[in-house]
Order: structure tokens, then C-alpha cells, then sequence
């Protein structure tokens, strides 16, 4: 079992160095660099094409871009992502205010999300074509249809403009205290949560009507187990091993930030910030954003493989051989 | 009904006529002649289009980062850019140049304090310009900068420019408290009317007002936020709406429609704002070469219609295809009417008596309406027998795609280009032959249009300078080396309740030194 681990971390590690490969090599085929973008049209039309190539030289973006990446993956496998190109910040202050915001909101959401999801799940599969899955399945699909952003803008328009119970766009500092964060992230928690729910529940409805027509909840059924036992202590937890990868993906989603919702909301987390690096060349800080994006999905995939192999005996037998 | 009595009307008069001459002369501010604001209070605004460099929890407060580009909050300039884009004094009281324009004395005003208290003096200026002038595209002009005594500098240039003081006024050439190249700037003190009390560099910047000031009675705000929501015009109209924040600057038209006719909010238009550049490549085979060509194509387009359709009655202007603004002082109206029948016979003598099929126009909605101004500019000169194919761009990227030129041909592309307002030198200047937005624009025209714009570097007089540029005028519109038909009016929008609160043509210049709650 521990020979699997193992492979699958060196294969994560792999995964990681491939992972910054392709994204340096995404923003360098993108036209511009960072001294570009740093400079007005009206900054361009007075500076002369010497004067720029010497400014480009001064930022070390005249150097190949096989030194830069190596220059840049040397540092970030101990550690140090760097400094930005334009105001030579520590990249890691730049994103480490972010990246707890983004931590927050996926938890935030994800405490919310996961007990409503499994409570509708549990509903749906319970009384499956029936009205309550009727309604149930129904909403999940509006829900999960309904884009973001207009899930956000309808709450804004709601909740912020005709009522203004809560902010409309979040103006704390990124180091703003947890508990403010939290305070005013109400409406972006709710908004990612409306689509979250439509997913995790399905998903859950699906596991759980399989296994409660299994044979082990028939022989339950039938030794004299009473009904809400059989439904929680022998066919919930069946339907969880199946979900749980896909549960893990979408928390590790939540991780690398919900982009179009920290952009309607102006929430200072991950996402934004990435948005804004890609924007602005600010290659270190996109290298670094992805780079902890990808930590996030495959640690959140080891997670989710090891609590397969605690929880199913087949897949935990499967392994110690392996 | 009320009766107002003869001598209560005389002696209203007479009050008037006095106090509008003291704020003539200096006596009292303009605004003293009115009643007097009530101090107080406090103002967050959102800002739309904010510093393309922002810094970071180090160099946040410097005003190459400040979040907005309008640091006059926080700092003073030497010379202010009026609501006019004309000159005035800020921490100098006045300029002076030698026959060549070179070497340029600048008195300063005695008396200004810093936030921390410490006096503002010629080595805080020298210091701050010792910085600029290695930093600041504009400022690279200056060759040297020397104290004369505690209260003048003397500034000596590469070579002659009339209209230095013009860069004395931008706003990265602000006035920081002396300190060596890597740590001036960094403490965000200056002299402006408020001083900062917290800070997220990308997000937000909150402030108090400076006791110290110098304008004496200003500012009337107690506190200022200015909030970045670059990029996210919704974000930043939500939170108007909400009631987050009193004041929104740089609003597209498209957005105003939803403002107008409401109690609650006053929509301010700037007299000027960016203007749309369409720039005619001329390189080996381009049909910009001839100049017929290009004349017919400025002879196609209605600009008048092109900005009512865009801009409606308020919000836009017509240019004359020179990156001069209607509202600078030195333009000259467009001298010719929209001709289809001019156009078609230009294009005849060109030798395309059918017409003729352009390359492909590109444009980035660099501002939401700019699609639109070409898409009506297609279809208006498709009335002349002028097929101009458009193609829309993302604007992340543009102008580097745009001038892309691995060959080094110059062949850049058919494309659109902003143009923003700045001083009728600079402005005039972008229509260089060496430079893309001219379309590298070349014969006996450009070269005349060059010998007076080096002309105009070293004429002192504004009168005579502006007879120069008006020549420049001529010249362009003569030989249209580009196309620039219509611009936008900055908007921004506030709170009714909100007062004294001006738009200006260059974002960046805006006060907030007048502005006080109702």
C-alpha cells in the first residue's frame, strides 16, 4: 500500500514540473510581456524603441525564455517563487493574502454545501420519481444551469440593490480579518453554492439509489434493520466511496478559486489574482497561482484515494498486494 | 410673494461683483465667493480604469503606484492641468524658460508642509526629478536638476521643449520628501490635501484629510476612499447602486442611461476625454500610400453622425483627425464636410473608379463603445464605394499584436489605436513618421509637419505656438496620416449630495480638494 503512495506522489510531483511547463509556455506564446503591459499607449508613443529594449533588459526580460523558466522552477522546488517582473515583489506576499481568502471561501462553501447536498441527495434517492425527487432533480438541473455569473448578479440585484442587506462588491482589504471576510462573503458563498449543491447532489443521488437496491441493503432490509439504519449506517456510506473523487475534484476546484465569482463580487482571492498576473505578464505570479492550484488537485486526489482505500476493504485489499 | 427691494438687488450686486474679483486676483478662492461648503463628512469612490502598475504592500503609496493615477489626493504636482487643459501653478508659483526652452527655472511656493510636517524645499524637488527623470517616460527629457537656494530649481533639458511645464504636471512627477532613488516615495507623505491611514495596494487606499494643507480651508472631506474596480464596471456600478460607494469615475455611456433622470445622482461630463485613432499603415503595397486614398476615406466619414449615434447628445466630440482634443485650446475644427461624392472622385483619380475593398480593419474594445464606432464607420463609408471589412480583438494583448513585426517591415496592421489627452506638443508629436500611430507617415507633408513641430519646441510665445500648431492642423488634414473622427466625454457619476466634485479630460488630474457633502 505504501509502494502505491509513494508512485503516485513521484507521479504528482511529475505531474507539477509538467504543469508550470505548459503554463510558462502558454504565457509566453501570449503577444507582450509585462513591460508592455506595465506602459500606456501614451508611455509608447513618446518612448523610442532603444529606450525600451534597454527598460526590457533592466527587467531581465530580455533573457532566453529557457533561463527564465529554469531560473524560476530552481527557485519554486525550494520554495521561492520569486519576485514579481515590474515591482520586484516577494511573489509569495503577493499571493499569500489570496490564497487564504480562497481557502476560506472553499471552505466556507464547502461546509455549507456538502451537508445541504447530502440532505437533498439522501431526500431524492429515498423517494426516487417521486415528488420529492421530482423537485429535487428539477432544481438541480436549473441550478446547475444557471451560469454564475448570473446566479451572482440576480443575488447582487436582490440582496444588495432592492434590499441592501448585504454588500454588493466586497471592498476589505485582502488581509482583512477572517471573521469580516467571512461576514461579507455571504453572497459569493451562496452563489457558488447553488451551483454546488445541483452537482454534489446528483451525484450523490446517483451513488445512493444504486446501493439501495443492493444485495447488502436487501439483506439488511430483510434481517429486521430498521429503515433509517439501513438508509444511514449501510447504503450512505457505500454511496460515498464512488463520489468521493469527484467530491475531491470539486473541492480542489473551490481551491484554485471560483474565478467568475471572485470577479462579480471583486473577492480577493486566487482567482482574482490570477486574472490580474495573466493580464498583466506578471508571469512569476501566474506560475506560482497555477503551480498552487495543482498542489491543491492532486493533494485533494491523494486525499480522496486514501479515504477510498480506509473505506472500501476490496480497494484496501487491492493495494496491500499491490 | 417675495419682493426683493432696489438696494437689497444693488447691494447683492455690488457683493458679487466684489467677491468675483477677489477670486479673480487671488484675493479669495473662487469658491469662497460662494457660501462657504460645510466641512466634513466623508467620500468612497470607485474608479474603473486604475494604474496599469500597481504596486505592492512595500510600494503601494508611491505615486508611479498609486491605485488611481489621480495622486493629487495624497500629492501636488509642480503645475496643475486645469478642467481647461490650461496651466496652473500648484507648489510653483511660476516658470520661466531661457531663449532655447532648454533651461527652465521654476520658483516654488513657500511654505508647504509635507504630511509629517517637514517643510517642502528645492531638495525635495531636485530629489523627486532625480527620480522621474530616470522613471518617468515623459520626464526622460531632463537632463539635469539643481536647487538655487531653498525655494528654486533649475531644470535643464536635452533640448529645448516650450511645453516642459506641461511635464511638470503629469502625474508621475509628483513631489516627494527627499530620499535616495530605492526608498523615495515609499512612505506615501506628500503635500496633497489628504494623507493615507491605510492601504491594500490593489484594492483600495483609505485617507484623512491634511491639516497642513496649503490651500488653506481645504479640503472639506474628513475622509476619502478611493476603491479599485478596474476592469469591473458592473462591479463598481452595483456597489453606486447599493449605496457602497458616493462616486464612480470613468463610467461608459452605455451605463449612464440607467443614471439618467434619477434624483439621487448627478452624471458630470469632462470636456474632453480619449479620442479613436485609426491608424493607415503605409508600407510597400498598402493602399494608404496614396494619399487620395486616405483622403477619400476622411472625406467618407460623417463624424458628427458617428458621434451622435455613439455618444448621444452629451457624451462625445468630433475630432480632425489630428490626436489633438475639441477641448484644447490650440484645435481647429475639422475644415471639410462629410463629401461621398468628394470621396468617390478622389478614389476615381486613385484608380479605383469602383471603389475600393480595404484589408481588414481591427479594433479591442478598449472602451465598450469603440466597436461601435467602427461598425457605423463601415457601414457609412460603404456609401462611398469603401469596403472596410472589421474584425474585433481582445483588448488583453492588442497592441502588441498590433504592431507585431518580426519581418521589421513596418507592416503593422490596419487598426484602431486610443489616443489620450495631453498637451497639444506631445499630442501632435504622436503623428511623427517614425511612429506606428502615423502610419509611419513620410514625404515633403511630414517632413514640413516635423520642421514645426521642432519649430514649436523652441517658441516661447503660446500665441505664436499656437499658430504653428495650427499650421501642424492644416498639414494633417491636408495629407490625413491617420483618421481620428470622434472621442468620448469622461463621465463620472455621484451621489446628488455630493458637491464640488469636477470631471476633467485627463482622468488623472482630477481634485478632490472642493469636494464637500450637501
Amino acid at each position: 500500500m505504501f509502494a502505491a503512495i509513494a508512485r503516485r506522489i513521484s507521479l504528482s510531483f511529475l505531474i507539477l514540473i509538467l504543469v508550470s511547463l505548459f503554463v510558462f509556455l502558454a504565457t509566453e506564446v501570449l503577444p507582450g510581456d509585462a513591460l508592455d503591459v506595465s506602459l500606456t499607449d501614451d508611455d509608447l508613443a513618446v518612448l523610442t524603441p532603444e529606450q525600451l529594449a534597454e527598460m526590457r533588459a533592466e527587467l531581465g526580460l530580455d533573457r532566453p525564455a529557457a533561463v527564465r523558466y529554469l531560473s524560476w522552477l530552481s527557485g519554486a522546488l525550494v520554495g521561492d517563487f520569486g519576485n514579481t517582473i515590474i515591482t520586484r515583489a516577494p511573489v509569495a506576499d503577493i499571493i499569500m493574502g489570496p490564497l487564504r481568502n480562497s481557502i476560506l471561501l472553499a471552505l466556507a462553501t464547502t461546509a455549507v454545501a456538502i451537508p445541504v447536498a447530502h440532505f437533498i441527495g439522501i431526500l431524492a434517492a429515498y423517494w426516487r420519481d417521486r415528488a420529492p425527487d421530482t423537485i429535487v432533480s428539477t432544481s438541480a438541473i436549473v441550478g446547475y444551469s444557471i451560469p454564475e455569473f448570473v446566479s451572482g448578479n440576480a443575488l447582487i440585484l436582490i440582496f444588495a440593490i432592492w434590499l441592501p442587506i448585504f454588500p454588493a462588491t466586497i471592498v476589505l482589504y485582502t488581509d482583512g480579518p477572517i471573521l469580516e471576510m467571512l461576514a461579507v462573503s455571504i453572497l459569493p458563498v451562496a452563489t457558488i453554492v447553488i451551483g454546488s449543491i445541483a452537482y454534489l447532489s446528483r451525484l450523490l443521488r446517483l451513488g445512493l439509489v444504486e446501493a439501495l437496491v443492493s444485495d447488502y441493503v436487501e439483506r439488511a432490509r430483510l434481517a429486521g434493520v430498521s429503515e433509517w439504519r439501513v438508509v444511514f449506517t449501510h447504503a450512505v456510506p457505500a454511496s460515498l466511496v464512488p463520489t468521493l473523487n469527484a467530491a475531491a475534484l470539486y473541492v480542489a476546484g473551490l481551491l484554485s478559486g471560483i474565478v467568475v465569482v471572485e470577479k462579480v463580487f471583486a473577492y480577493p482571492g486566487l482567482g482574482l489574482e490570477l486574472i490580474n498576473a495573466v493580464l498583466k505578464r506578471e508571469v512569476p505570479v501566474v506560475q506560482a497561482t497555477v503551480f498552487l492550484g495543482a498542489v491543491g488537485v492532486l493533494l485533494m486526489n491523494l486525499l480522496a484515494d486514501l479515504s477510498i482505500i480506509a473505506l472500501d476493504p476490496r480497494v484496501r485489499r487491492s493495494a496491500g498486494r499491490g | 410673494m417675495t419682493t426683493i427691494s432696489r438696494r437689497a438687488v444693488l447691494k447683492a450686486s455690488a457683493w458679487s461683483a466684489a467677491a468675483a474679483y477677489m477670486a479673480r486676483v487671488g484675493i479669495i478662492d473662487s469658491a469662497s465667493a460662494q457660501p462657504a461648503p460645510k466641512p466634513g463628512g466623508g467620500l468612497v469612490y470607485a474608479v474603473t480604469s486604475p494604474n496599469n502598475r500597481l504596486g505592492d504592500a512595500t510600494n503601494g503609496l508611491h505615486p508611479h503606484n498609486w491605485i488611481d493615477l489621480a495622486n493629487r489626493t495624497c500629492y501636488n504636482a509642480l503645475v496643475w492641468v486645469d478642467e481647461n487643459l490650461e496651466l496652473q501653478p500648484e507648489l510653483a508659483t511660476s516658470w520661466e524658460a531661457d531663449d532655447g526652452q532648454e533651461v527652465w527655472e521654476v520658483d516654488l511656493r513657500e511654505g508647504v508642509e509635507f504630511h509629517d510636517g517637514s517643510e517642502m524645499t528645492s531638495k525635495d524637488v531636485v530629489s523627486s526629478f532625480e527620480f522621474h527623470r530616470t522613471e518617468t517616460s515623459f520626464a526622460r527629457q531632463i537632463a539635469s536638476v539643481e536647487a538655487i537656494g531653498n525655494h528654486k530649481v533649475r531644470f535643464r533639458l536635452t533640448e529645448g521643449n516650450s511645453e516642459f511645464p506641461y511635464i511638470l504636471a503629469e502625474y508621475h512627477c509628483m513631489i516627494m520628501p527627499a530620499a535616495e532613488p530605492d526608498k523615495i516615495g515609499l512612505s506615501g507623505i506628500g503635500t496633497g490635501p489628504f494623507k493615507p491611514v491605510g492601504f491594500d495596494p490593489r484594492r483600495s487606499i483609505k485617507m484623512v484629510a491634511n491639516e497642513r494643507y496649503w490651500r488653506t480651508g481645504h479640503p472639506y472631506l474628513e475622509t476619502l476612499e478611493v476603491v479599485n474596480r478596474g476592469g469591473q464596471m458592473e462591479g463598481a456600478v452595483n456597489g453606486f447602486l447599493s449605496g457602497q460607494f458616493d462616486a464612480v469615475t470613468n463610467i461608459d455611456p452605455g451605463f449612464v442611461r440607467q443614471f439618467q433622470g434619477r434624483d439621487d445622482t448627478s452624471i458630470v461630463y469632462a470636456s474632453g476625454g480619449d479620442q479613436a485613432l485609426m491608424i493607415l499603415p503605409k508600407y510597400d503595397g498598402s493602399p494608404f500610400n496614396d494619399k487620395r486614398v486616405r483622403q477619400a476615406i476622411a472625406a467618407a466619414i460623417d463624424r458628427d453622425r458617428i458621434a451622435r449615434i455613439v455618444y448621444g447628445s452629451d457624451g462625445g466630440w468630433v475630432g480632425n483627425d489630428t490626436p489633438l482634443a475639441s477641448s484644447d485650446p490650440n484645435f481647429l475644427a475639422y475644415p471639410y464636410k462629410y463629401d461621398t461624392e468628394r470621396a468617390r472622385a478622389l478614389l476615381a483619380e486613385a484608380g479605383y473608379p469602383d471603389g475600393i475593398t480595404l484589408p481588414t480593419f481591427y479594433f479591442a474594445p478598449y472602451w465598450p463603445e469603440i466597436p461601435r464606432i467602427f461598425q457605423v464607420m463601415s457601414e457609412m463609408l460603404r456609401e462611398a464605394g469603401i469596403t472596410m471589412p472589421i474584425e474585433e480583438r481582445p483588448n488583453d494583448g492588442y497592441r502588441q499584436w498590433r504592431v507585431e513585426d518580426a519581418e521589421g517591415t513596418r507592416k503593422h496592421r490596419f487598426a484602431y489605436g486610443p489616443v489620450g489627452i495631453r498637451n497639444p506638443g506631445i499630442s501632435l508629436y504622436r503623428m511623427r513618421p517614425d511612429n506606428n500611430e502615423s502610419g509611419y507617415w513620410s514625404g515633403e507633408s511630414a517632413e514640413r509637419y516635423m520642421e514645426l513641430y521642432a519649430k514649436a519646441l523652441v517658441t516661447g510665445d503660446p500665441s505664436a505656438r499656437r499658430e504653428i500648431y495650427h499650421e501642424m492642423q492644416e498639414i494633417a488634414f491636408e495629407d490625413a496620416p491617420a483618421i481620428l473622427p470622434v472621442g468620448r466625454r469622461n463621465i463620472l457619476i455621484h451621489k446628488s449630495n455630493i458637491a464640488g466634485l469636477d470631471n476633467h479630460p485627463q482622468a488623472w488630474s482630477i481634485r478632490f480638494d472642493e469636494v464637500h457633502r450637501l
